[in-house]
């Protein structure tokens, strides 16, 4: 039989003697012997890992159900989160789940430095899991990648900054006024797509993430402007595919793709001197903005009159940067789309098809289309659709319950440790270890699937 | 008691399991790890590309379980006992799923005032 450790226990004698019974003092008499009290147990634990599963499956249905009905929601802010980060962590807690089990078999075979070596890697692996999710969560915190209401971001998921409508990211302030009659913003910078706008609602409610802008439109119509964010950039990049260069435009941006004062793709967008008139705004809607480009169509001489305009408004929209007191009057800008330069003859109309070489021939090429790939980019740029907060609502949900599993394991781990350091685990009496690893094991389970479903969307 | 002789053999009262067993268990969910990053920088497109990932996750959970929680060796009880729980739990998801599609529509109670279309990026295509 099994050498007897010493506990100091006073159970000790009283129970499993009278069963003649001979083997580790944690036996409990009411069990006939350490089999039966093992086979309890684990029945117990298994019970337990079911349930788990139950539990657990609530929120992959939440999850389930909402990429099914939302699947561009998923696309659009798995990117907030960093592979890099979820695939230590997987390796982290298989790594734990083998000295886990490395450590049942340890006990199983009497093995005692082995044994607690192993218990001891477990707890390391899972602090330094927690450890990693620690700087996960306080980017998040952060940058406001928050569930629910919280969710306010100052980057987009292709982390460009965003306008905020709590004004609470560092270094960046400028409101925008909304005007629930007009369901307009009378000033800043806001579209009335924007994000987390209450359109039934008056007053200042986003702010762009613009630090402090100093425009200047001197007589000739040449505009200067100072940038003290990180927005604002001379080369605005109308957003185009990659593949094409980036054409130079002098208007401001901090959403490619989704400037306020946006001009159609291809227009030109030129500041007019300000005649501060009217004080930033309104945003046009797109018959009003069609109802102006026909109005200017007439004066603007060099180009061809704009025929469409885009989503986000385009002509004649009057945008004002910077609420602080330190802005100028002349900061009272106007801007102006410009027709688009007539579009280059297509000679060749297979230019964009695949041609044979011919020597001495130069080869045409058509215009480049934009690709899967320069899409999620350009979304990615963009702010983030609709119920974006509900991905970190469901993101929060399952880590932050997976996490309070491991914090627990955490805590039975050390109990276990201190235990073994006891000596009170013998080949007959390990359930202890056996149980908390099973629930280890249902840990890293629930991380193998919440790994690829949270991070790797593709 | 009849059972203790159990307690003499090599395995004691529970399956023991090998180095061999416990290290090429967690070596194959590190490399399974890693070929399912690399899986999805590949474009399969959409849907392949989650069935791949969740290929992966399932063939990765089947290894922990029959190895790491020891269930190849174990009573069938707890086998059937952790089926059931993860049969319960498709049936919740299948069910739901199955349900969820039914509240979509929208009633657009005055054709002349249709609600405006939701704010935000349309989603990608494709």
């Amino acid at each position: 039989m099994s050498e007897k450790p010493h506990p100091p226990s006073d159970e000790h004698g009283h129970g499993h003697e009278a069963h003649g019974h001979h083997g580790s003092v944690f036996i409990q008499h009411h069990y006939d012997d350490a089999q039966h009290q093992f086979d309890s147990g684990k029945l117990g634990i298994w019970l337990f890992l079911a349930q788990e599963v139950l539990f657990f499956s609530a929120l992959f249905v939440a999850y389930i159900l909402y990429r099914h009905h939302h699947p561009e929601i998923y696309s659009y802010a798995h990117k907030y989160l960093d592979v890099k980060y979820g695939a230590i962590n997987t390796a982290v807690l298989i790594f734990s789940s083998l000295t886990a089990a490395w450590a049942v078999r340890a006990a199983q075979l009497r093995q005692q430095k082995l044994l607690i070596a192993c218990l001891a890697a477990t707890i390391g692996c899972a602090l330094a899991f927690l450890g990693i999710k620690y700087i996960e969560y306080n980017h998040k915190v952060h940058e406001h990648i928050l569930f629910g209401r919280y969710f306010d971001p100052c980057v987009s998921s292709g982390n460009r900054p965003l306008l905020t409508k709590n004004n609470k990211c560092a270094g960046h302030e400028s409101s925008v006024v909304w005007n629930a009659g007009t369901a307009r913003a009378d000033a800043g910078c806001f579209p009335d797509y924007a994000i987390d706008q209450d359109v039934k609602r008056d007053g200042v409610q986003a702010s762009c993430s613009v630090a402090e802008t100093k425009v200047t439109v001197d007589k000739s119509g040449k505009v200067t402007s100072e940038v003290a964010g990180r927005a604002i950039t001379e080369q605005c990049p109308e957003w185009r595919p990659s593949s094409q260069p980036q054409q130079k435009t002098t208007y401001p941006c901090w959403r490619p793709g989704y400037q306020p004062a946006v001009c159609k793709v291809g227009y030109s967008f030129t500041w007019l001197e300000g005649e501060a008139a009217k004080f930033a705004g309104p945003f046009l809607s797109e018959d009003e903005c069609k109802k102006e480009q026909k109005k200017k169509a007439g004066e603007i001489k060099d180009g061809p009159a704009p025929t469409a305009c885009t989503r986000s408004g385009s002509v004649g929209v009057i945008v004002e940067y910077g609420d602080h007191g330190t802005r100028p009057a002349d900061l009272r800008i106007k801007a102006e789309c410009k027709g688009p330069p007539p579009p280059p003859v297509v000679e060749d109309l297979f230019a964009d098809k695949p041609q044979r070489i011919e020597l001495g021939k130069p080869i045409a090429t058509g215009a480049a289309k934009e690709t899967k790939h320069d899409a999620h980019e350009r979304e990615a740029a963009g702010p983030p659709p609709e119920h974006t907060n509900m991905f970190f609502t469901i993101y929060f949900a399952m880590t932050g319950l997976h996490g309070i599993h491991v914090l627990f394991g955490v805590f039975v781990f050390i109990w276990l440790l201190i235990r073994a350091i006891k000596g009170h685990f013998t080949p007959d009496y390990f359930g202890p270890v056996d149980f908390a690893a099973l629930y280890w094991h249902i840990v890293d389970l629930i991380w193998i699937f919440l790994f690829p479903l949270l991070y790797l969307i593709h | 008691m009849a059972t203790e002789e159990h307690h003499d053999d090599h395995h004691g009262i529970a399956h023991t399991a090998s180095i061999k067993v416990l290290v090429g268990t967690g070596g194959t969910l590190l490399l399974l790890t890693i070929v399912t990053v690399l899986a999805t920088k590949v474009d399969f497109g959409a849907n392949i590309n989650l069935a791949i990932a969740m290929f992966i996750a399932v063939v990765k959970a089947t290894l922990v379980i029959l190895f790491f929680m020891h269930l190849k060796y174990d009573k069938i009880f707890h086998t059937v006992v952790f089926l059931s729980a993860v049969l319960a739990a498709s049936l919740f998801v299948g069910f739901t799923l199955m349900d969820s599609g039914q509240y979509q529509q929208t009633n657009i109670w005055n054709p002349d005032a249709p609600p405006r279309a939701p704010f935000g990026p349309r989603p990608i295509s494709g």
